[in-house]
């Protein structure tokens, strides 16, 4: 009998179809209005199980329906039209008004005569800047636990700021008051919270930036780009403008005394040292292998309903047309933790997305200026579990001599055990002006020891070296679930800004 | 070792100047325009013209002596509609010269003709009525330049980043250019080598002539051994470099210096003198020379349609500063407000905008009004409201790096018919602004305006006016008539003129103001 059990394990991977992403993750595409692209900017979820939806065209749309699971009964019907893009869009539960994030204001909507269309455009909050680059996209958010509203504002192009607190995040409260609240941003191309309710955005390749990045937004930081430092004089609550990181460390002859040799000067966790505001990316979104636009920020608050995945964050790529997963945690007060992919092959660049309390993913978005690998110019999107366990890295803990590594499904232990299952480089990249970069100072390290647990759920790595501010990829590809199956997605990419001390 | 090859095109120059000029012009839809603004043929020389109404209503292409005003001849046959309804508003004008048939929507004709022998400016119009203003363009009539003579070109082979000094190096191969066209053209190879051609040009007078060059990868232009014009280094062929340079009437020596380090061969080069067209003197010709027609647009255009109701568009809109709201109202009156200066930045009527610039790819720049008869009364994106002891004087003027000081924009609401008032404050006052539209823009008939209201509650500071025009005027039976490249009306009560400024003591209450084309 034992001896038939084994046979039956091992005959198993050869005889069923490796799984699939779509085996545990649907996508379903909707029809959209014929008269429209619907170029889906931002969305956010009505009272009444429908959708409300902002495009890049400056339309707001209700959505019926999508959450059926008969595609037929979605239907649409336009609440608002002629915004300046509506990247950012907010149903307010306490005032039941719709709050739209455009290119210069977040706009306050009603519908007083109840027809079903916005009558009254109420101008929430417009502090901020536009000097007519097509680059000074703003971002909204949704309503937070504070009940404020987020806005980020991207730079003039890619380096400069020239029309007030482009480069920042903002807070406006509920009263319209706006909070300038941090610094440094970039490209930034979605707004979100996790199940804790802290902020982070996604921003985009380019200067001080080799990747793009998901980054924690905490009241008062400096998040790496300095383009729109001038405006720290209108932003007193910020306290003192963050000196300068070096454009480029070893340009024009300049030399930093390096106090450690063996790390180059031009690296986040250098400039970390020197520059007490800049907050450190909390995971790198590895530029080409995870995506090369990030964009929406969606958390798993659905309890299960979308799998085994409750309090993570999905993140959206326009370029990738995919959503990757993110775990954090925290480690010395900084947020970092590992990107991971999770369902690729959505129709178009994503752009905006929001689980509904079903565990619901909606998605759209679209692919122009940029292009993206899904092919259509537009798309609205739907992703939900099908109810079966993909076999994936669960959570990655980072640990003073290593990582812990949870998973969905009980593992195998021989393999899981063995050192030569898994494989790993430390990489990072240069923090400077330059447009873009390489993965630099790349390391090898050795995997000495791979523990499994006693209830055969985890796995203790022992990592030498780990090296602080660099990205730790790790590949898997040996380790087997208790079936004998290989896991979905065998690479997950861990941002280690902080090394723990126990 | 591959071994490098030159071959040889024939064809040459003189002989293009008696082929048929092939061209196809479209009418843009719901834009009132023709796609193509400029037509560029030679003196005699025979065209085939393929027009084609890709718009919703009946137009015809006519062409006219120049000199002609062709909105006046389109416009004089509503002196008699009746005979010109029956010519198909074809009118009867001996400076029409070639004209299609009126074609109905999505209608295709083919024109054959013979271009005018005399140099010259020819312009093209549709003659339905209304249609003159903006659905025109300009057939130019020029003779071409002569090409180069005794063209000889020498290969070299080498890596570079930039151009060699030919002069210091050993030609690989060297030939004559029987046809006089400067061309790369190779049959077995590809990478890293140099080309110089040399030749002579005839400059027909003392005069300036200037010079064109493109390539992929580095050229330089010299005449008579001075460097002209340069693109050096390694780069697709992006860009078009011009420079003047006077010369002395009759032969100079040319000199092409090329050199191509990988992927695309291309080169260009061209002159034109002051009575010659732009002239090709290379067979490839880059995509933007700007030789035989010139394009209207670069996108399909996306124009927003006004049936029933006002249809708003907040975006860049040129004219209408960073903060621009567009509305579009039926009947064909259009205005955008401006969210920056609190004020009306634009007014026009016909169609109302194309959102194609905005829709297509990034969106990026600021996209003109569709229709024609723009009027900015009062500047780009300055304010109504102003304190002053001095009307006359100066207003403020746009700084687009601030906000204007005083003003804060509350947004807008939209009534039963969806037409938005516009609400702000302005010191400690409140200020709503609303419009609404009598007569039809699309028609020239002098009754289409603009009727604007202004509601001012709360305390007003002393000396305070508000500005509804700057520019000249005169005074006409109750009204100012706004003189100008499009001249209109302005009536409201309690108006006064101060210097440029036309202008009304700002007080609580309401002023109506009423914006009339005359024609």
């Amino acid at each position: 009998m034992k001896r038939l059990f084994l046979f039956l394990a091992l005959c198993a991977p050869i005889y069923a179809a490796d799984p699939v992403e779509a085996d545990f993750y649907k996508i379903t595409t909707f029809e959209t209005p014929k008269e429209t692209a619907l170029e889906v900017g931002s969305i956010d979820l009505l009272p009444d199980g429908k959708l409300i939806m902002g495009t890049r065209r400056g339309e707001i749309w209700i959505v019926s329906g999508a959450g059926s699971s008969d595609t037929s009964n979605v239907s649409y019907k336009l609440f608002a039209s002629g915004l300046h893009e509506v990247l950012g869009i907010a149903y307010n539960p306490k005032d039941k008004n719709i709050y739209a994030t455009t290119r210069y204001e977040i706009t306050r909507l009603k519908d007083v005569d109840g027809d079903g269309r916005a009558d009254v455009f109420d101008n929430f909050c417009d502090h901020w800047g536009v000097s007519g680059d097509y680059h000074e996209y703003a971002i909204g958010s949704h309503f937070d636990k504070a009940g404020d509203l987020w806005v980020t504002l991207c730079l003039t192009g890619s380096f400069n700021s020239n029309a007030e607190f482009r480069g920042w995040a903002l807070r406006i409260k509920p009263d319209g008051k706006m909070v300038p609240t941090c610094s440094g941003i970039r490209s930034p191309g979605g707004l979100g919270f996790d199940a804790d309710g802290e902020t982070y955005y996604c921003d985009n390749q380019g200067p001080w930036h080799g990747s793009c990045t998901l980054q924690h937004l905490v009241p008062g930081s400096f998040q790496g780009h300095p383009g729109g430092n001038i405006w720290y004089d209108k932003a007193p609550n910020m306290g003192p403008r963050p000196i300068d990181p070096l454009p480029e460390a070893f340009s024009n002859g300049r030399n930093r005394k390096d106090k450690t040799p063996h790390v180059d000067p031009d690296r986040m966790v250098t400039e970390r040292e020197r520059i007490k505001q800049l907050l450190p990316p909390a995971v790198y979104l590895v530029h080409g292998k995870i995506g090369n636009s990030a964009s929406a920020i969606i958390c798993d608050l659905s309890a299960g309903k979308f799998g085994p995945f409750s309090k993570q964050l999905f993140v959206a790529d326009q370029s990738h047309s995919n959503l990757s997963r993110v775990f954090l945690e925290t480690v010395n007060g900084i947020k970092q933790g590992v990107v991971i992919p999770f369902r690729s092959g959505f129709a178009s660049g994503l752009i905006g997305g929001r689980m509904d309390e079903e565990g619901r993913v909606f998605v759209g978005g679209s692919d122009r200026g940029w292009g993206a690998r899904g092919g259509k110019p537009f798309c609205f999107e739907k992703c939900e579990w099908t109810g079966k366990t993909p076999f994936e890295v669960h959570e990655m803990h980072a640990k003073p001599d290593g990582f812990e590594l949870t998973f969905t499904q009980p593992i195998d232990s021989t393999t899981a055990g063995d050192v030569k299952s898994y494989s790993m480089r430390e990489f990072t990249y240069a923090y400077r002006e330059e447009y873009g970069g390489d993965e630099v100072s790349e390391i090898i390290p050795q995997i000495t020891a791979a523990k499994v647990a006693a209830d055969g759920k985890s796995v203790r790595l022992t990592i030498s070296p780990l090296t602080k501010g660099h990205i730790h990829e790790l590949h898997l590809d040996g380790v087997k679930n208790a079936e004998g199956q290989a896991l979905l997605h065998k690479v997950g990419y861990y941002t280690l800004n902080e090394i723990p001390t126990k | 070792m591959i071994r490098p090859l030159l071959a040889l095109l024939l064809a040459a120059t003189t002989l293009r100047a008696a082929e048929t000029a092939v061209f196809s012009l479209k009418t843009m839809t719901a834009q009132m325009k023709y796609d193509t603004a400029e037509l560029l043929v030679q003196p005699g020389q025979p065209v085939q013209l393929t027009f084609e109404n890709g718009d919703d209503l009946p137009h015809n292409l006519v062409f006219c002596q120049p000199g002609t005003d062709t909105a006046a001849m389109a416009m004089k046959q509503m002196e008699n509609a009746e005979a010109a309804l029956k010519r198909n508003w074809l009118p009867d004008d001996s400076r029409i010269w070639a004209h299609s048939k009126m074609l109905n929507p999505h209608e295709k004709e083919t024109l054959n003709f013979t271009a005018p022998e005399k140099p010259g400016t020819y312009p093209y119009v549709c003659t339905f009525p209304g249609h003159a203003l903006t659905m025109r363009g300009e057939l130019k009539v020029m003779k071409a330049g002569e090409g180069l003579k005794d063209l000889h070109f020498a290969l070299y082979l080498g890596n570079w980043k930039q151009l060699p000094d030919f002069s210091k190096l050993k030609p690989h191969r060297e030939g004559k250019i029987e046809n006089n066209l400067i061309e790369v053209k190779l049959d077995d190879y590809k990478n890293e080598f140099g080309v110089v051609f040399t030749g002579k040009l005839n400059a027909p007078k003392k005069g300036p002539y200037r010079f064109f060059i493109s390539s992929d990868d580095g050229s330089r232009l010299l005449i008579d051994g001075k460097e002209v014009v340069v693109y050096d280094g390694i780069h697709p062929a992006g860009d078009i470099k011009e420079k003047s340079i006077p010369l002395e009437q009759g032969e100079h020596e040319f000199r092409l210096e090329y050199f191509q380090g990988g992927g695309n061969i291309d080169l260009y080069a061209a002159w034109k003198g002051s009575d010659f067209q732009m002239t090709p003197l290379s067979k490839w010709l880059h995509p933007n020379w700007k030789g035989g027609t010139k394009k209207q647009k670069e996108f399909d255009p996306i124009p927003l349609a006004v049936t029933t109701e006002p249809v708003i568009y907040r975006n860049f809109i040129q004219g209408a500063g960073n903060r621009g709201i567009g509305v579009g109202y039926p009947g064909g009156i259009n205005l955008a407000w401006s969210a920056e200066s609190m004020n009306l930045a634009l007014i026009w009527r016909g169609a109302f905008i194309d959102a194609s610039k905005h829709w297509n790819s990034r969106g990026g720049g600021h996209q003109p009004p569709l229709g024609y008869d723009v009027l900015q009364p009062t500047g780009e994106v300055t304010p109504a409201f102003f304190v002053t002891d001095k009307p006359d004087a100066a207003w403020p003027t746009w700084d687009k790096t601030k906000r204007y000081d005083g003003f804060e924009w509350k947004g807008y609401s939209l009534d039963a018919k969806r037409s938005p008032t516009f609400r702000y404050t302005w010191q400690n006052a409140e200020i709503e602004e609303s419009f609404a539209v009598e007569g039809n823009g699309n028609k020239p008939d002098g009754n289409a305006k603009l009727i604007r209201t202004i509601k001012v509650s709360g305390k007003l500071p002393p000396n305070a006016w508000y500005r509804l025009a700057s520019g000249q005027f005169e005074s006409k039976d109750g009204s100012f008539l706004i003189k100008g490249v499009k001249p209109y009306l302005i009536t409201t009560a309690g108006v006064q003129m101060a210097g440029a400024n036309l202008v009304i003591p700002a007080k609580p209450g309401t002023m109506a103001i009423t914006y009339q084309w005359i024609q």
